[in-house]
C-alpha cells in the first residue's frame, strides 16, 4: 500500500516541468512532501485556505455544483490543486513556454 | 527808589498800569506845602505777560487696564471599576510534515488513485498549452521612461571644483550620501572635502541643501553606508585613513577612525565595504582596499578607534598564472587594488579589481603568508586564488551577481565591460561601451540580467542582456558638457531609483521605467544559460 502511494507520488513529480508534489491532509497538515520543510508549509497553509474559498464561491454560486480542481498561473510557474474530502494533491509546474 | 518821593509829578506821566499796582501804602502826604517823610517800601512785583511765548505744559492722563482675573474650578474623578487582563504569546509551534499514520494509508492510496489521470492530463495539457504564451498582466503604474527625479548638490564644495566620487544609500533606501574630492589630480591631500546626504523621502527636500554635511580634512575617495544603521556610513580618504561617521550627530559625527598608524594604507583608499563579523551577524567590520596592494580588515573598539583584525597584501610574485599577465615579477611588487566585491552566496569570497587590469579571485579563508615587508601588527596574507585575463588598462569598478554565485562584471579605462564567470579566465562576454574610460558597473538588484555603467562621456548607461547583447537598452546623458559620470548606485529598497554622481559636483537620482524593476518571467534561467556558456 504506501509502495503505490511512493510510486504514483513519483509518477507525478517525474512529469515535464514538474517542481514539487505534496499531499495536504483536511486541516491544512502535509503529509507527503518533494520540497523542503518551510516551503510546504507555507504552500500547504496557503493553499488550504485558497481551495477552501475556492469550493465555497463554487457551492454559493450553484449548490449543486462543486470543485473539481484549482489551477493558479503565475510568471513563474503554475501551480495545481486536486481537492478530496479528505486530502489535497499540490502540483507546482514551470510549463513550457 | 524817587518813586514816591514825587507822587504828584509821576502821574501825569502815562504810567496808567503802574498806578494801579503803585499801592497807596503810605498815604501820608498829609498836602501840598508839606514835604512828606521819604520811607522806603517794596511794591509787588510786576510781571509782564508775554504775548508770544506759550507755557509748554505736559498733559496727562492715566490708564490703566486689567486683565480678567483666570477663572478655577476644581474637579476630580475616579474611577471606580478596573479590570485586570494578562496576554500571553505563546512561541508558535513549528508546524512540520507529519509522517503517515498506519490507518491513512488506505485512504491516502484510494484518493491518489482518484486524482492521479486527471492530474496526469492537466499536466500534458500544460506542457503542450500555447494559452498563455506573451500574455502579460500589469499590476502596478506603467512607467515608460527614465526620468530625473533629483539634481543634488552641495554649493560650497562645487564652488571648490570638487567631483563626486563616491555615493551610497542608506539601509533604508531614503538617504542618498555622496562623497566629494577629486579623482584626477595628484596632491589634494590638503584640501577640505565634504561628505552630504540627503533625505530623497522628506517632504521638503531642498535639492542644494543636504540633510547633513560632514566636513573632512582631506579628499574623501569613497563612501559606504552601514547594512543596518541607517546613519552609519564608513568613508576612504585621499590620505589612506578610513573613518566612520554617524550622520545623525551633527555636532560631532565622527564615530571611528583608523588614524595614520604603521597599518593604515599608505595611498588613496579606493574601496570600502561593511562586513559581517563572522559568529556575530549583527556585528560589522569594514573592509578597505588601496592602491598600496592591501586589503585591511579593521573593527572598531574602545574610544573612536578602528584596529586592524586582518590583513592581506598582494604581491605580483604570489599571484596565481592562470593567465599570461604582460608584466614580468621583478622581486616583490606589489599590486594595486582599484576596486572590490563579495559574493552574496559566498561570505568569504570576493573579487579584487586591479592596476594591471586583471581581476582576481580571493578568500578571507586564505593561509598564506604574503611575501612582503610592508609593516604590519597583524600578519599579512596572499589572497589570491585565481586570475582571470585582464583588461586593456585598470579596472575601475567590479560587481558580483546578486543571482547567480559565479557571475561578476569589471569595468576599467579601456572603456569595455567584462561578464565573467569565477569558473573560467577568459571572459564570457566583452562589450565596449565607452570610447573614454568607465568608472563604475553595478547589477540591478532585481533584474538578473540587467546592469548599469557610468562612462567618462557623462552618460549612463543601462544594459538588458536579454533585449540585446551589443547595445545599452537606455543611454541617459546625466552632464551637458560630457564632464565623467565616477559612481552610480542602485537602491535596493525602492528599486526604480539609481542614483549618479559626476564630475560637476551634482548627483541626479534617476527614476527607472517599470521594465527595469520587475522580473521578466524567464530571466533567471536566461541568467543561468548565459553563465554556462563557459568554455570547455
Amino acid at each position: 500500500m504506501t509502495a503505490e502511494v511512493e510510486e504514483t507520488l513519483k509518477r507525478i513529480q517525474s512529469h515535464k516541468g514538474v517542481i514539487g508534489t505534496m499531499v495536504v491532509n483536511a486541516e491544512g497538515i502535509p503529509i507527503r512532501t518533494t520540497l523542503d520543510n518551510s516551503t510546504t508549509v507555507q504552500y500547504a497553509g496557503l493553499l488550504h485556505h485558497l481551495t477552501m474559498k475556492a469550493k465555497s464561491t463554487v457551492r454559493d454560486i450553484d449548490p449543486q455544483n462543486d470543485l473539481t480542481f484549482l489551477r493558479i498561473r503565475s510568471k513563474k510557474h503554475e501551480i495545481m490543486v486536486a481537492p478530496d474530502k479528505e486530502y489535497l494533491l499540490i502540483v507546482i509546474q514551470n510549463p513550457c513556454e | 527808589t524817587a518813586t514816591r518821593a514825587q507822587s504828584g509829578l509821576l502821574e501825569p506821566a502815562g504810567s496808567a498800569g503802574v498806578a494801579v499796582l503803585a499801592t497807596g501804602g503810605v498815604a501820608s502826604s498829609p498836602g501840598p506845602g508839606r514835604p512828606g517823610p521819604l520811607q522806603d517800601e517794596t511794591l509787588g512785583v510786576a510781571s509782564v505777560p508775554s504775548q508770544w511765548r506759550a507755557v509748554q505744559g505736559i498733559r496727562e492722563e492715566t490708564k490703566s487696564c486689567q486683565t480678567v482675573s483666570i477663572a478655577t474650578a476644581n474637579a476630580s474623578a475616579q474611577a471606580r471599576n478596573h479590570v485586570d487582563a494578562q496576554v500571553q504569546t505563546e512561541a508558535p509551534v513549528p508546524v512540520s510534515v507529519q509522517p503517515l499514520s498506519q490507518y491513512d494509508v488506505p485512504r491516502l492510496a484510494a484518493f491518489l488513485r482518484r486524482v492521479e489521470a486527471m492530474v496526469i492530463r492537466e499536466l500534458n495539457k500544460n506542457w503542450q498549452s500555447h494559452a498563455f504564451d506573451g500574455f502579460e498582466v500589469n499590476w502596478t503604474e506603467q512607467q515608460q521612461m527614465v526620468s530625473c527625479l533629483y539634481t543634488l548638490g552641495y554649493p560650497p564644495a562645487q564652488a571648490q571644483g570638487l567631483h563626486v566620487t563616491g555615493i551610497s544609500w542608506n539601509s533604508t533606501g531614503s538617504v542618498v550620501a555622496c562623497a566629494y574630492g577629486r579623482l584626477d589630480h595628484g596632491d589634494w591631500s590638503t584640501l577640505k572635502s565634504f561628505v552630504c546626504a540627503w533625505n530623497v523621502d522628506r517632504r521638503g527636500l531642498s535639492p542644494r541643501q543636504p540633510s547633513a554635511v560632514v566636513e573632512v580634512p582631506s579628499a574623501v575617495l569613497c563612501l559606504a553606508f552601514h547594512p543596518t544603521q541607517p546613519s552609519h556610513v564608513a568613508g576612504g580618504l585621499y590620505s589612506g585613513e578610513v573613518l566612520v561617521w554617524d550622520l545623525s550627530r551633527p555636532e560631532d559625527p565622527l564615530l571611528w577612525r583608523t588614524g595614520l598608524t604603521d597599518d593604515t594604507h599608505t595611498d588613496p583608499v579606493s574601496q570600502v565595504v561593511w562586513l559581517p563579523e563572522p559568529g556575530h551577524s549583527h556585528r560589522f567590520q569594514v573592509l578597505s582596499v588601496a592602491t598600496d596592494g592591501k586589503v585591511l580588515l579593521w573593527r572598531g573598539v574602545g574610544a573612536g578607534q578602528l584596529q586592524l583584525t586582518e590583513g592581506f597584501a598582494l604581491v605580483m610574485q604570489q599571484l596565481p598564472r592562470s593567465t599570461k599577465l604582460k608584466k614580468h615579477p621583478r622581486g616583490e611588487t606589489e599590486v594595486g587594488a582599484t576596486a572590490v566585491a563579495f559574493s552574496s552566496f559566498d561570505p568569504r569570497l570576493f573579487i579584487l579589481g586591479t592596476e594591471g587590469g586583471f581581476p582576481l579571485k580571493c578568500s578571507l579563508a586564505a593561509g598564506e603568508a604574503a611575501l612582503t615587508r610592508m609593516p604590519s601588527s597583524v600578519p599579512l596574507r596572499a589572497p589570491a586564488q585565481l586570475t582571470f585575463s585582464p583588461h586593456g588598462g585598470p579596472i575601475y569598478a567590479v560587481s558580483c551577481s546578486p543571482f547567480h554565485r559565479n557571475l561578476f562584471l569589471s569595468a576599467g579605462t579601456d572603456g569595455h565591460v567584462h561578464l565573467y564567470s569565477m569558473l573560467q579566465a577568459p571572459p564570457l562576454i566583452s562589450l565596449q561601451l565607452s570610447l573614454k574610460y568607465l568608472f563604475a558597473v553595478r547589477w540591478s538588484p532585481v533584474r538578473p540580467l540587467v546592469f548599469a555603467a557610468a562612462s567618462g562621456e557623462g552618460d549612463v548607461q543601462l544594459f538588458d542582456l536579454q533585449k540585446s547583447s551589443q547595445k545599452p537598452t537606455v543611454l541617459i546623458k546625466q552632464t551637458q558638457d560630457e564632464s565623467p559620470v565616477y559612481c552610480l548606485e542602485f537602491n535596493s529598497q525602492q528599486t526604480q531609483l539609481l542614483a549618479a554622481g559626476d564630475a560637476q559636483g551634482t548627483v541626479k537620482v534617476w527614476q527607472l521605467s517599470t521594465e527595469f524593476t520587475e522580473q521578466g518571467p524567464r530571466e533567471a534561467e536566461d541568467l543561468d544559460r548565459l553563465a554556462a556558456e563557459v568554455a570547455t
